[in-house]
């Protein structure tokens, strides 16, 4: 049994048992906790592809899933818009809001940039509060049902389980192409990438339309997993949350930012009446593993993995063997 | 109208401030510390906890409040910084510094409390209008502050070392100076600035944990209006996002104060990258 299906066995494995999980279980709170793992995770597979991918460091990504859950909840809610098709609409508007927090990362260097994202996360937040004819303001919306067959709270998890899939995939297949290298390699140097010819501008923009389809859709879910959103749902500790999750997993892997997700997602419910300290929590996670560890978890993991694979061919050491030299050259010349 | 103004002068020389230290910790690391506005969170928190709490003297309060915001700019360089720096990857002191600072941030939290906390009054006045002391304190302080800073680079060895050291690291190591100490004092000035100046404007903003964050990024936007590396243009640029800020809540409300903030910020990086007074980089191939 190789590297290789050794990955399928496990990734079919977790798939089951991701698919059989609200059969297996009844409570209510584990399935909610089930959804929010993946509706985060639809959000996170996008962004990694920026910040793990290419390295654009944003952090305001908050901004994006609220813009897509306000415009969800306001199209189905307020016109009775199709909910699915709301959704989709929510995911348009992220994406071409992200492209618009894209921008200026062509003009902005790594700092500059950073600094940007978590202001736009700020004045999404903002402007929430500012429109509350809109919006609702602080009093908030309430955010309709899905119909029926996603209506049930097993539903909304398989929903989210699936929209999560196709994201995932989705990234999987760009990561792994021609687009996955030549986003490495704008991370690695952007000058470098230009010159062997990767449409630097091109490449930067897709992904920035990609994650802000995926935070549009993950909002909406959001939104719906809320019930009720106000601006305060949208805060600055989730964008947080999003960023961590994906340094702890490690750049340039998806199964490493996946881990990060479960792990500090279940964190605040691990430790129940430590809510309080869960913006504590990510902030020393994200020290200890930038201290100890920049390469992330999913670094180890690889690590791990290799120790176990057979070394490939060809990697000893050739040894002057003198006899056998002696011998061929005498042949030679006989 | 004469109030918004000067409120948005006194607010902008808090920026201005923030942009000050800013500069101080860029000059001797190039490392623009996402943490620098929770200086000034932590100076006003912790002065107003030794004031209302421990009724200590304004003498004994203010070299208090300097020596807290040393300690913690000595934190920053020694966990944030020093093993970050050099490694590399030039994100790396983002992150770490974004993490120290949320972890600050939310010690400060759980400690104080999250609701805003009043502020004391630092000087005997009375409720003078216009002339009150929570608009001339951080307005005076801030121009002391810049003209302080300035005479330090120019006239005290240390400072023409952390002048050198912005220019070229390398040249400062083979005269035998330890690059890292200096970077270290750099960090213990930066954290004492930051610190006085949020005890200073502690009257405008309150004691507030989560003050941090608009100031780190008011703060830079401040100091890349005016140009990086450049004291007269933090202070400039300071006034002009105070002054913007004001008249932004004055005019259209408070709800698009950060709005405008970016705006300006943005408009100007790409007309200006530079800023107002900083110097044009070449970028190396």
């Amino acid at each position: 049994m190789n590297g290789r299906t050794l990955a399928l066995a496990a990734l079919l494995a977790f798939a089951a048992l991701a698919i059989a999980f609200p059969l297996l279980t009844d409570d209510r709170y584990l399935l909610r906790i089930g959804s929010m793992i993946f509706i985060y995770w639809t959000l996170i597979a996008g962004l990694n592809l920026l910040v793990g991918y290419t390295g654009l460091l944003s952090i305001g990504h908050v901004g994006l899933l609220a813009i897509g859950g306000y415009c969800f909840t306001i199209l189905a809610g307020r016109y009775g818009v199709d909910p699915f098709l709301a959704l989709a609409a929510g995911g348009g508007l992220s994406a071409l809001c992200g492209l618009l927090l894209g921008l200026p990362s062509f003009r902005l260097p790594g700092f500059y940039f950073a600094l940007a994202t978590i202001a736009f996360g700020l004045i999404v937040a903002e402007l929430a509060l500012a429109f509350s004819d809109v919006t609702g303001g602080t009093v908030g919306l309430a955010v309709p049902r899905f119909p029926d067959p996603v209506r049930s709270i097993a539903g909304q998890y398989w929903f989210v389980l699936a929209v999560s899939a196709a994201v995932t995939w989705l990234t999987w297949n760009l990561s792994r192409m021609m687009w996955g290298r030549s986003l490495i390699a704008i991370r690695d140097s952007d000058v470098a990438a230009r010159s062997v010819a990767v449409p630097v501008f091109r490449a930067k923009l897709l992904v920035f339309v990609f994650s802000g389809a995926a935070a549009g859709v993950a909002g909406g879910l959001f939104a719906r997993a809320q019930s009720h959103i106000t601006p305060e749902a949208f805060n600055f500790d989730l964008s947080l949350y999003f960023f961590v999750a994906i340094i702890i997993g490690g750049r340039g892997s998806i199964v490493g930012p996946f881990i990060g997700t479960v792990l500090l997602a279940l964190l605040p419910d691990l430790f129940g009446s430590l809510q309080r300290y869960t913006a504590f929590f990510y902030g020393a996670a994200l020290l200890a593993v930038v201290l100890t560890m920049p390469e992330g978890v999913g670094a180890l993991i690889r690590g791990a993995v290799d120790r176990f694979r057979p070394a490939p061919l060809g990697h000893g050491v050739l040894r002057p063997d003198p006899a056998a030299l002696t011998e061929a050259i005498k042949g030679g010349s006989r | 109208m004469a109030i918004v103004l000067l409120t948005g002068v006194a607010l902008g020389s808090l920026y201005a401030m923030i942009a000050l230290v800013y500069n101080v910790m860029y000059s001797t690391s190039k490392v623009l510390s996402l943490g620098t506005g929770q200086f000034a969170m932590v100076g006003g928190i912790v002065g107003a906890w030794f004031i209302l709490h421990w009724n200590l003297p304004l003498w004994v309060a203010v070299p208090g409040v300097v020596l807290v915001g040393m300690a913690f700019g000595c934190l920053t360089e020694f966990v944030a910084i020093r093993r970050t720096l050099g490694g590399g990857d030039e994100h790396l002191w983002v992150l770490s510094t974004l993490a120290l600072a949320t972890i600050v941030q939310q010690a400060m939290a759980l400690w104080w409390g999250t609701e805003p906390q009043p502020f004391p009054r630092l000087v005997v006045q009375d409720y003078a209008g216009l002339l009150d002391q929570k608009y001339w304190i951080p307005i005076v302080l801030a121009f002391i502050m810049a003209l302080a800073i300035e005479w330090f680079y120019r006239r005290t060895l240390y400072g023409k070392i952390f002048v050198a050291l912005s220019d070229d690291t390398f040249a400062v190591r083979a005269r035998g100076i330890s690059a890292t100490r200096m970077r270290l004092a750099s960090y213990a000035l930066a954290g004492g600035l930051g610190a006085l100046a949020g005890f200073g404007a502690g009257q405008l903003t309150y004691a507030y944990f989560a003050l941090g964050l608009s100031l780190t990024l008011n703060g830079f936007i401040a100091l890349a209006i005016g140009g990086i590396g450049s004291n007269v243009g933090a202070l400039a640029g300071g006034l002009i996002l105070g002054l913007a800020t004001a008249f932004t809540a004055y005019f259209f409300g408070s709800e698009f104060q950060q709005t405008i903030a970016i705006g300006t910020l943005i408009l100007l990086l790409v007309v200006r990258p530079a800023g107002l007074f900083g110097a044009q980089k070449v970028r190396q191939l």
